[in-house]
């Protein structure tokens, strides 16, 4: 190859473009060595751990409020190796949409262990307050260089909440070519869910039982229960492709694939039975295949403008049970003085409603297969907007503060709503704020 | 002798030692001294690795080996063939008067500040010797015509600070100025969000003050040497060549300081500004790029 041969010297370069030249060049020069070093190999960055904390409030109004503080260490190794430990604990309170439609009555409820009810206002959605929950996340995760262009990773999840059980493993392999940019990516992960749920797991359509108070009959509620636990287990495959455009843009391309296996159903869940009149006559708990196929795609493009970084994805989620989501992330990174920026969030999300997906059932109709009037599997859009602050302190360290406001409206999929229904609020907006301080040292 | 001297300052250490001709400095805003011992000693092996394998006159450098092969084919790595590009880039950009090529006029031209200015003759004999399209090169080999001399010396030391700032960033978010006989650069900006406040020197210029330039990030450089010089029939010749004539450049500034993010760039782009002679201010000012400038 001859790069240089009485190549012609252009007697017109734009003076302007002199300095966007020499950037470039600058980028390649500095970009392409960074393995030459001076053969000083210490373990320079032993025993130096860089850790970021964060906590979350989440709160919806009327509904679930949720605190969570994270704590993420790292530790990278002189030879490139990372190891990431990260721990999270959750707190839940508050209260939760149990699938029942509003009535012009007051409604009373069985709570999920059987033992108690609770009683929803005329014209409300129904609510179950009985949501508390503290849930304690551990992840692991090891990163290291195999052997020239090849980097593999590995760690394990777990997750205990009072009660539910999640344990996972995961492997991934990246393969770095065209002077590393390019990276293609292989992971997979295979997760194991154990599920206890106070009360049990019902029977699909059962009835909701009257509540049993202390020293009561609970033969009733037996009856409806199907078994004390059950679970589920979570196989994703995932391919990646990273390429380096120009020193202003990288693109991401994801593609994955996800095979659910077992006990699908929220057995907190139930649909209301209504007559034509549009008047509840019994609760049955709801239920669900014991198989999801999920697939996705997703690509994302990050844009180095000369001080701003505008950041965009999209991803296209469907699955066998018919549900079809399109998600729109942006973000726009803007530096200001003395390390600090700025960076407003934009999320746009649709979904379409999973093929069983009802708000109610009629009563005389036949009882489907599976039937579920849960919210979060039905027709909706949601939008999340906010802003985050981020600051250098004068340690060095970085403190950060992010205030989002999140909104999901539930739309009706053509289900007609018959007699006192009609009048009745059945795909109530959920309104979120999310505030979060994450400090990084 | 290739040593380093540490001091504590009020806001953390120096750490001090001499490479490329130049006294070369790191200043550390920690109180870690052991954290400021390896930055020193990171900084000061990789900027001596970059003078050993790239100075001309360090007889066993790679530099020295290109230019004795008498037009053979050199074996070159990914390194050296990244710097051949970056001045090819330059040397495309500046329409072939900065070249690599061009030091042999050393051969002729010395700048004692005397009045000895050579003949066209002799420059003319140079010249021939002189050309960067002469040279072939790919990613393994360059090719250099027997009688022809490259010289890393116009971006060297420039590339040996942005090098060091890249492996400051891999061991430390402390701020940390590194300053390589005036062109430096700095990872971030001070513990307390205020500017480096950096002396820019100009050596020879005996009654100038030391000109103090504020620094929040990125580097800078400087072009021009006040002792280097030559003067004739009250001519003042600069050191600064134009590789296509021979002859220095007429009417540049004795000394330009440019701001870049990085400190190659900003060293270029001083060099580039002077080549332009009495329009090497506005040349910058055209570009947006910030600039002092010593007439």
């Amino acid at each position: 190859m001859q790069l240089i041969s009485d190549k012609k010297i252009n007697n017109t370069v734009n003076k302007k473009s002199i300095k966007a030249a020499l950037t470039l060049a600058t980028t390649a020069l500095l970009g392409s060595v960074q393995g030459a070093t001076a053969n000083s190999a210490e373990p320079l960055t032993e025993d130096t751990w860089a850790f970021d904390s964060a906590f979350l409030y989440y709160s919806e109004a009327d509904r679930v409020s949720a605190a969570e503080a994270i704590i993420n260490a790292k530790k990278i190794y002189a030879d490139e190796s990372i190891l990431s430990l990260k721990l999270t604990i959750d707190a839940l309170t508050g209260a939760s949409a149990n699938g029942g439609v509003a009535q012009s009555n007051v409604q009373t409820f069985t709570r999920p262990s059987g033992k108690g009810d609770y009683d929803v206002k005329a014209g409300d959605t129904p609510l179950d307050d009985t949501f508390h929950d503290t849930r304690v996340q551990f992840n692991a995760q090891w990163t290291q260089v195999l052997i020239q262009n090849y980097t593999g990773s590995a760690g394990v999840h777990l997750s205990k909440e009072y009660d539910y059980l999640s344990l996972g493993v995961n492997g991934n392999l990246a393969y770095d070519f065209n002077k590393k940019n390019s990276t293609f990516s292989f992971g997979l992960s295979y997760f194991q869910d154990t599920f206890e749920p106070e009360g049990g797991i019902p029977k699909p359509f059962a009835s909701m039982p009257l509540a049993y108070h202390d020293n009561g009959d609970k033969s009733g509620h037996d009856a409806s229960r199907q078994s004390n636990d059950d679970g589920k287990t979570t196989t994703d495959v995932m391919f990646g492709f990273t390429q380096v455009i120009n020193r202003h843009m990288v693109t991401q391309f994801n593609y994955s694939y996800s095979f659910v296996d077992g006990y699908l159903t929220d057995p907190f869940k139930i649909l209301s039975l209504v007559d034509d009149d549009g008047i509840v006559q019994d609760y049955l708990y709801e239920s669900r295949p014991d198989e999801r196929i999920k697939q996705s795609v997703f690509a994302q493009a990050k844009y180095h403008f000369d001080e701003t970084i505008l950041d965009v994805s999209y991803r296209y989620m469907w699955d066998d049970w018919q549900i079809d989501s399109h998600t729109v992330d942006t973000r726009f990174y803007i530096p200001l003085d003395n390390g600090s920026y700025l960076e407003p969030h934009f999320r746009f999300y649709q979904q379409t409603a999973a093929e069983f997906y009802q708000p109610f059932i009629m009563q005389g109709k036949a009882i489907p297969e599976f039937a579920s009037a849960d919210y979060r599997i039905g027709d909706m859009t949601a939008y999340t907007v906010g802003l985050k602050y981020g600051m250098k302190l004068s340690d060095g360290n970085d403190l950060s503060f992010r205030l989002e406001y999140y909104r999901q409206t539930p739309e009706s999929a053509g289900h007609n709503a018959p007699g006192a229904l009609a009048g009745m609020e059945l795909y109530e907006n959920i309104d979120a704020i999310i505030a979060q301080v994450s400090y990084s040292f | 002798m290739r040593e380093t001297l540490i001091t504590k300052r009020d806001d953390g250490y120096c750490i001090a030692f001499d490479a490329m001709a130049s006294p070369c400095e790191v200043i550390v805003e920690t109180l870690d001294k052991s954290l400021a011992l390896i930055i020193g000693k990171e900084v000061s092996s990789e900027v001596w690795r970059i003078e050993d394998k790239y100075s001309r006159y360090n007889s066993h450098s790679l530099c020295s080996k290109i230019n004795k092969s008498c037009g053979n084919p050199v074996d070159i790595d990914d390194e050296t063939f990244a710097l051949l590009n970056f001045s090819d880039t330059c040397y495309q950009l500046s329409d072939g008067t900065f070249d690599i090529t061009s030091g042999v006029l050393r051969k002729v031209w010395n700048f004692d500040c005397s009045d000895n200015i050579p003949s066209q003759e002799a420059i003319a004999k140079e010249l021939k010797n002189i050309g960067w399209h002469k040279v072939k090169y790919d990613r393994t080999h360059i090719t250099l015509p027997a009688n022809m001399e490259i010289d890393f010396g116009g971006i060297g030391k420039e590339y040996a600070v942005d090098r060091a700032i890249l492996l400051i960033k891999a061991l430390t978010k402390q701020a940390v100025l590194v300053n390589l006989g005036g062109d430096l650069a700095t990872n971030s900006a001070r513990k307390n969000g205020s500017p480096w406040q950096v002396g820019v020197e100009h050596p020879g210029f005996v009654n100038k003050k030391t000109m103090v330039v504020s620094l929040f990030k990125g580097a800078l450089a400087t072009s021009g040497d006040a002792k280097r010089f030559l003067r004739k029939n009250g001519q003042r010749y600069s050191h600064i060549l134009n590789a296509k004539t021979g002859w220095p450049i007429e009417h540049a500034p004795r000394s330009i300081t440019v701001s870049a993010p990085q400190c190659i760039q900003a060293g270029i782009l001083a060099t580039l500004s002077q080549m332009q002679g009495e329009n090497a201010e506005r040349f910058l000012l055209e570009q947006e790029i910030k600039h002092w400038s010593i007439r």
